[in-house]
C-alpha cells in the first residue's frame, strides 16, 4: 500500500480522513509503531485475522461515516479467544448500523492490544502561518483539560523534538512517578521525528494524531491513528 | 555604513532626510528631525501650502515646493500628507531616485473602508513594482538614535546605542525606546512597522541581524503575514544575537472546524511559544518583561549555567531572594569548601551567614573594600555561573542622602566588579518607603551600566530569558 495509492482511493471516495486501517499501515512503512491492525470485512475473516495477531485483541468499527468510534458503541478491547471476537464483531457493526442508520461500514479492524503504559498524544496540524507543526502531549486529562502541550514548526531536530517532551507541564509523569520507572524518551522522540519527516514528505497531509500513543520503559507504541489528507 | 550592499542602508544611515507634508502649529515631524540637523545632516522640508511655508522657515529649515527642486540624493523621507495624496507622493519618490520613505500617513486597509483598502493597494502596487523601501504606512516611521532621525520629541540621540526594536504598534516602540532609555540603555535602530505594506519584519530584522552597531534585537509582534519567512528569518537572527519577541494579542482565536485532536489544541499563542522556542528566542509578555530581558542581555554578561550566588543584605531578604530564583529556574548551589574557608576568615556570622545565600549587611556593614572581597570570592568560585546582590534602600536610603559619596563608592566597586567578572551579574534595588529618592539615583546606577531591577522576580525572570537566549 503506497501513500499514492491511498490518498487516491480516498480521495475518490470523496473522503479527507483516511480510516485507521490505512493510516496506520502508512505510519508502519514510516518506521512509525503502530499495533498491527488489519481490516476484516465479515465475521471470519475477523476470527482468522484475530488469531494471525495474537490474543488479546481490540475490534474497531472502520466506517467513512463514523468519526468518533467509541461514541457509537464502536469499540471493544481485551477480547481473549474466537467467541469473544465472533460475539463483538456482531456487536459493533449492530451499534454502528443503529447509531448512524445509513453509515456505509467497511469492516472491522482487528488488532493486537498493547499493554499498560504511559498515554501520551503525538500529532501535527497544518498551521495557516507557520505550515505543518508538531505537537506533544500527555494523554488523558492532561491534554483534555489542561490543554497541556507543546508545539514546533516542522522540520524538527532531535534538539526540538526532546524539548518538546520536556517542555510540556506534566513532563514529571514521564519520568515515572509513584515507583513507576521513567519511560523511554528516546522513542517518544524517534516517533515525533519521524512523523514529522513522514508529514514533510506527503504534503497533502493536513492533520495527524497519533492518540493514544503508549509509551513503555523500553519503546512506544500508537494504539490509535488518524491521518487528514487535504481535499485535492 | 554600518551594512554596506544592504537595500535599507542609505535610510538606516542617511545624510539627506526629507520631510514632507508637515504642518502647523506643532510640526511634528519638523520638530522630532532637528536634531537630526544638529548631529550634521540636511535636513529639507517639502510643503506647498504657502500657509504653512512660514512656519517652516521660521524653524531654519529650508523649505522646497516640490521634491524634484531638492538637492542632492534624498536617502530618507518622512511622508506626514493626507491619504489621498499619497499615490501622488510615493510617485515622486521613486522617480526622484529616493532611497526609502516612512509614511506617517494613516487611513488605509486599517480603517477597514473600501476608500481606504484601495488606496493601500495602490501604493502596495506602486512600491512593490519599484521595489521601493516603503516604512507603513500608518506608522511612527524611524528612530535612528546615531543620526538625530526621530519619532518623538522625548527620545534621546545617541551614538552608543546596541539595542534594536521592531514594533508593530508606533506606541509600542516610542514606549519602548524611552523606558529603555529610562533604564540606561539606547537604542541602535527602531522602527515602527506599521501596515507593512512593503517592508515587512524580515527585511528590517535581517538588517539588524548583520548590523554591527545592534547587539540586542527585541520586537512587539502581533501576527506576520509570511511565517515561514518570519520564522526562517528569526532563526537566523537567533544564531548571531539575541532575540526577543514580544508577541501581543495573546488571547485565543474563534475555534475552527478540526477532524484532529491536535488541530483542536492548535491555539496560535501556543504554536508561537513553541516556535520561538525552536528558534532560540525569547518570548516575553509585556513591556516590563521585554526591557527587563533586554536590560539583562545588554548589559550583563551571557550565563554560562543556570548556579547563582544569591548576596542579600538581611536574613529575610536571602530567604526571599532564593525562593524567586529557584522558581525562576536557577540552582543555588552550595559554594566551594575554598570560598568557605575564605569567607571564614572575616565574615560576622553573627545575625549573618556565609552560605548561598549570604547575609552580609553585619560584615560589610558600609565597608566597601569588604563587599568587594565578597564580590571577589564569590566571583572565583568554580560552582557558580551568575551572581545577584540586593542593594537595600530601606536601610541604606537615610544615609545615602546624608553621604551621596557613599552610594558613589559602593556603586563603583560594583561597576569595577561587573567589568572585572566574566559572570553575568544583577543587582536588585527595592524603592521601599523611598520612591522618589530611588527615581532620583536611578542615573547613577545606569550611568554606570548596572543592570537594576526593582524586585527579586523581576530580576530573576530576566537573567532566565538571558539564560535561555545563551542556551542554557
Amino acid at each position: 500500500m503506497t501513500f499514492e495509492s491511498v490518498l487516491t482511493q480516498a480521495r475518490s471516495e470523496g473522503r479527507d480522513l483516511l480510516n485507521e486501517v490505512e493510516a496506520k499501515q502508512l505510519l508502519q512503512e514510516a518506521g512509525i509503531p503502530v499495533t498491527t491492525t488489519v481490516l476484516a470485512v465479515t465475521q471470519e475473516e475477523a476470527s482468522a485475522e484475530a488469531a494471525r495477531v495474537g490474543y488479546p485483541v481490540v475490534l474497531k468499527i472502520v466506517s467513512p461515516d463514523i468519526a468518533h468510534k467509541s461514541d457509537v458503541g464502536g469499540v471493544k478491547v481485551g477480547l481473549e479467544d474466537d467467541a469473544a471476537v465472533n460475539a463483538a464483531y456482531e456487536e459493533i457493526v449492530g451499534n454502528a448500523k443503529k447509531a448512524v442508520p445509513n453509515a456505509n461500514i467497511t469492516g472491522v479492524a482487528v488488532q493486537n492490544m498493547a499493554g499498560e503504559g504511559t498515554e501520551v498524544i503525538v500529532g501535527m496540524t497544518t498551521d495557516p502561518q507557520f505550515g505543518p507543526v508538531m505537537m506533544f502531549g500527555l494523554g488523558g486529562i492532561m491534554v483534555e483539560v489542561l490543554k497541556d502541550v507543546s508545539f514546533r514548526v516542522v522540520p524538527l531536530t532531535e534538539r526540538d523534538a526532546a524539548q518538546m517532551i520536556d517542555e510540556i507541564k506534566g513532563s514529571a509523569v514521564l519520568d515515572g512517578v509513584r515507583g513507576q520507572p521513567p519511560v523511554d524518551k528516546a522513542a517518544l522522540c524517534d516517533a515525533i521525528l519521524k512523523v514529522a519527516e513522514f508529514v514533510e514528505q506527503h504534503p497533502e497531509v493536513q492533520e495527524l494524531d497519533l492518540n493514544p500513543m503508549i509509551a513503555y520503559s523500553d519503546g512506544a507504541i500508537a494504539v490509535d491513528a488518524r491521518i487528514v489528507v487535504s481535499a485535492s | 555604513m554600518a551594512v554596506p550592499g544592504h537595500r535599507l542602508d542609505r535610510m538606516f544611515n542617511p545624510k539627506t532626510v526629507v520631510v514632507i507634508g508637515d504642518k502647523g502649529p506643532g510640526y511634528m515631524w519638523l520638530n522630532n528631525n532637528r536634531t537630526f540637523k544638529e548631529k550634521g545632516g540636511a535636513l529639507y522640508s517639502v510643503q506647498l501650502d504657502p500657509k504653512e511655508i512660514p512656519g517652516i522657515e521660521k524653524l531654519g529649515i529650508e523649505n522646497f515646493t516640490s521634491l524634484d527642486e531638492v538637492p542632492g540624493e534624498i536617502d530618507y523621507a518622512v511622508v506626514a500628507v493626507p491619504r489621498t495624496v499619497a499615490p501622488i507622493i510615493l510617485k515622486g519618490l521613486i522617480e526622484n531616485g529616493v532611497h526609502g520613505a516612512g509614511f506617517f500617513t494613516s487611513g488605509f486597509a486599517e480603517t477597514g473602508q473600501e476608500e481606504g483598502i484601495k488606496l493601500q493597494a495602490q501604493l502596495t502596487e506602486m512600491a512593490r513594482t519599484a521595489n521601493f523601501n516603503l516604512v507603513g504606512p500608518n506608522c511612527m516611521c524611524l528612530y535612528l538614535p546615531r543620526s538625530g532621525v526621530r519619532f518623538s520629541m522625548d527620545v534621546p540621540v545617541a551614538d552608543d546605542g546596541a539595542i534594536g526594536f521592531l514594533s508593530q504598534s508606533g506606541t509600542h516602540a516610542i514606549q519602548f525606546s524611552l523606558v529603555t532609555n529610562a533604564n540606561g540603555m539606547h537604542l541602535s535602530r527602531c522602527v515602527s512597522l506599521g501596515n507593512a505594506i512593503a517592508l515587512d519584519i524580515p527585511d528590517y530584522l535581517d538588517y539588524m541581524t548583520e548590523d554591527p552597531e545592534t547587539e540586542v534585537i527585541a520586537m512587539y509582534v502581533e501576527g506576520v503575514k509570511d511565517g515561514k519567512r518570519f520564522y526562517h528569518s528569526l532563526r537566523a537572527a537567533c544564531a548571531r544575537k539575541p532575540v526577543v519577541v514580544w508577541k501581543g494579542g495573546q488571547t485565543e482565536a474563534g475555534a475552527r472546524a478540526t477532524m484532529s485532536h491536535t488541530a483542536s489544541l492548535a491555539a496560535p499563542q501556543a504554536i508561537w511559544e513553541g516556535m520561538i522556542r525552536q528558534c532560540g528566542a525569547v518570548a516575553t509578555n509585556n513591556l516590563d518583561e521585554t526591557v527587563d530581558a533586554v536590560k539583562a542581555l545588554a548589559l550583563a554578561k551571557r550565563p554560562a549555567g543556570r548556579r547563582v550566588a544569591l548576596l542579600a543584605q538581611t536574613g529575610g531578604q536571602s530567604v526571599s531572594i532564593t525562593d524567586a530564583f529557584a522558581k525562576g529556574g536557577f540552582e543555588v548551589p552550595r559554594l566551594s569548601e575554598d570560598s568557605y574557608k575564605q569567607l571564614a576568615e572575616f565574615f560576622n556570622i553573627i545575625g549573618g551567614s556565609y552560605q548561598n545565600p549570604l547575609d552580609m549587611a553585619g560584615t560589610v556593614q558600609g565597608r566597601t573594600e569588604t563587599l568587594d572581597r565578597i564580590l571577589r570570592i564569590v566571583d572565583a568560585d568554580p560552582n557558580v555561573d551568575a551572581m545577584a546582590i540586593e542593594v537595600s534602600a530601606m536601610f541604606a536610603a537615610r544615609h545615602w542622602q546624608s553621604r551621596p559619596e557613599v552610594l558613589d563608592e559602593m556603586l563603583d566597586a560594583l561597576q569595577i566588579h561587573a567589568n572585572r567578572s566574566a559572570k553575568p551579574f544583577v543587582v536588585v534595588m527595592h524603592p521601599a518607603h523611598e520612591a522618589e529618592y530611588v527615581a532620583s539615583i536611578q542615573h547613577k546606577f545606569n550611568e554606570r551600566g548596572i543592570p537594576t531591577f526593582a524586585s527579586f522576580e523581576r530580576a530573576a525572570a530576566a537573567l532566565d530569558r538571558a539564560a535561555i537566549a545563551a542556551g542554557v
